[in-house]
């Protein structure tokens, strides 16, 4: 367990900078956003959990990984092409033009689901595959990943108590609960929490961990598919917006913007300082 | 057929093909209807019902298609598609899925029930929308065929619906692949008209006849317009009108006015239907009361119709 965590520990470095890269050379991507969910997504797609194959994305049997947090897109992009689902070179066209892709996530990217960036839309759609896996007998798993202000959007309440009802145990879903929104804290905005209480009361279990924690994020989801229970899952991931990057970390309006200029230096200067694995 | 409404009969289809074809599915917003009922009885598996909740009716039944499912999503028209319409944005015409959205009550459908249920801007939405087909209903005949089309939509299809007894137009194993139909042709001018307004578009012309106004009609039924067809069908004709029981702007006026106007044919055109300037009714008592306010019962449509010739 431990090479393990230290390889995902590399591995969300590099993704990291990579991402970074991306985003500074477009000028534009949503880096915050997209650093707060990496180790999440790392721990999914490197830590043995999801089902897939990068050189058959439409492998019948794969595990569905739902990215509701359309925004954090520059985030699944390199994994993906890291993954080899592409070519690593289409990461330098992102948000340009001749780009294959942009700031919000697209359907047509080999290894991706959904068209996501309108919040509230991705709990209901991975709702809907894990019924109609249930309704055909498939055993693959339905991932979703939420960011925290789109739990302010009454659609996903609607999805919450129709999952719960239906019994979606094959539905695990995760809030990137980095604590910010645009403008300002969720606490100060509008009081997201007690968000246990919240989805417990709609009928899911419910796990609150250390989203930049692999031990934690490992523990929690070594066991989805084995797990002994008839409701879906959800996995709260206290996280910080912008994590690894600290002259950016957890700042409000910092949002949906790459750093430019001597600010992209420091970032990356950040970025090494925290890691330091080169 | 006729003493159906067209919810009946295009549930009544939809139950005898979900019987053979277990992949149709059907997600209601909590509805109820005979020929629904006896598909949540006799097809419990293949019923869903979601719930007063329209934005997870659509976001489900986006993610059942993804698993190859054919998706029916049915609730009140104005509902299932205003209260939902970035679901079927997002969903539906992004990701070209082919989710048939299947809404009750076209235009004044739910007589007495006030505004919130009328359904006066559903056509200038959803055709602003690429890879949405929009299928509006004028009789039972029609009704139960786009229960047939809708299983082999390749993309996002809405199906609009009456809820009152209309009788039937076309007879039986009609073909309704081209989008219109000519039902009476016209020395004069032609009525294009849609949904229950062919009806009174067919009305019209019996009665214009006997002033010596000789109008024909053509039912369009399929949005976007099949543009050659219609060229085709009016060609030589002077004068048209078009008849809907929606909002002008955006509606199946402006959308014929689109295609003329893009074809070069610069003919006199009268938009009947819904003056935007009268507002919302809230007047009650039956649905030619209802057209009446807005000048778009038999009598209005006769005096308008009668004055733009002239």
């Amino acid at each position: 367990m431990s090479s393990l965590i230290t390889k995902l520990g590399k591995k969300a470095y590099q993704i990291r900078k990579e991402m970074l890269d991306m985003c500074i050379k477009a000028g534009t991507g949503h880096v915050t956003s997209s650093l707060s969910c990496i180790d999440i997504l790392v721990s999914l797609y490197y830590g043995n959990i999801m089902r897939h194959d990068p050189k058959n994305p439409k492998w019948e049997g794969r595990d569905r990984f739902i990215l509701s947090k359309g925004q954090a897109s520059p985030a699944l992009y390199t994994i993906l092409a890291d993954l080899g689902y592409f070519d690593k070179k289409d990461l330098e066209g992102f948000a340009q033009k001749g780009g294959r892709f942009g700031v919000h996530l697209q359907y047509d990217v080999p290894g991706v689901e959904i068209t996501a960036g309108s919040l509230g839309h991705g709990l209901g759609v991975a709702a809907g595959i894990a019924l109609g896996a249930k309704m055909n007998r498939d055993l693959y798993l339905t991932f979703v990943l939420l960011g925290d202000g789109e739990c302010y959007e009454g659609s996903v309440w609607e999805t919450a108590m129709f999952a719960s009802h239906n019994r979606l145990n094959n539905l695990i879903a995760i809030v990137d609960r980095n604590y910010l929104c645009v403008t300002d804290f969720t606490e100060n905005l509008i009081r997201l929490e007690p968000m246990e209480e919240k989805w417990l009361s709609f009928g899911w279990n419910v796990q609150r961990i250390d989203g930049h924690s692999f031990d934690e994020l490992l523990c929690t989801l070594n066991t989805v598919r084995s797990r002994r229970s008839d409701m879906p899952l959800m996995i709260i991931a206290d996280t910080f917006k912008g994590e690894g990057v600290e002259c950016i970390t957890n700042i409000p309006l910092w949002h949906g913007m790459a750093p430019k200029g001597k600010e992209a230096e420091i970032c990356r200067i950040d970025l090494e300082r925290r890691y330091n694995y080169e | 057929m006729s003493n159906l409404s067209q919810r009946d009969a295009f549930w009544n289809r939809i139950y005898e093909l979900a019987k053979e074809d277990k992949n149709i599915i059907i997600v209601s917003a909590d509805m109820g209807a005979p020929a629904l009922d006896r598909i949540r009885t006799d097809l419990a598996s293949q019923f869903i019902n979601v719930g007063i909740a329209e934005q997870n009716a659509i976001t489900i039944a986006a993610g059942l298609s993804m698993t190859g499912k054919k998706v029916f999503v049915y609730a009140i028209a104005p509902f299932i598609t205003l209260r939902c319409l970035e679901q079927i944005r997002v969903e539906g015409a992004m990701m070209k899925m082919p989710i048939t959205v299947v809404g009750v009550g076209a235009g004044f459908g739910y007589e007495d029930s006030g505004p919130t249920h009328h359904l006066t801007e559903d056509i200038a939405v959803m055709r602003s929308m690429p890879d949405v087909v929009i299928h509006s209903t004028s009789d039972n005949v029609m009704a139960s065929a786009f229960a047939d089309m809708s299983c082999k939509m390749k993309v996002t299809n809405y199906v609009r619906l009456d809820r009152l007894v209309f009788p039937d137009i076309y007879g039986k194993d009609s073909d309704f692949s081209s989008g219109l139909s000519v039902l009476k042709e016209g020395k004069d001018a032609f009525i294009l008209s849609t949904g229950s307004m062919t009806h009174s578009a067919l009305e019209a012309a019996e009665r214009l006849k006997k002033k010596n106004i000789d109008i024909g009609v053509v039912d369009v039924y399929t949005l976007p317009i099949n543009a050659p067809l219609l060229l085709k069908a009016i060609k030589g004709v002077k004068k048209l009108v078009t008849l809907e029981e929606h909002f002008l702007p955006g509606g199946f006026g402006s959308a014929v006015c689109e295609v003329l106007a893009d074809n070069g044919l610069l003919i006199p055109v009268k938009r009947l239907g819904l003056p935007i300037e009268k507002g919302y009714c809230y007047q009650y008592g039956g649905r030619e009361i209802i057209r009446g306010f807005y000048g778009v019962d038999a009598e209005g449509i006769d005096k308008q119709i009668t004055a733009f010739l002239k």
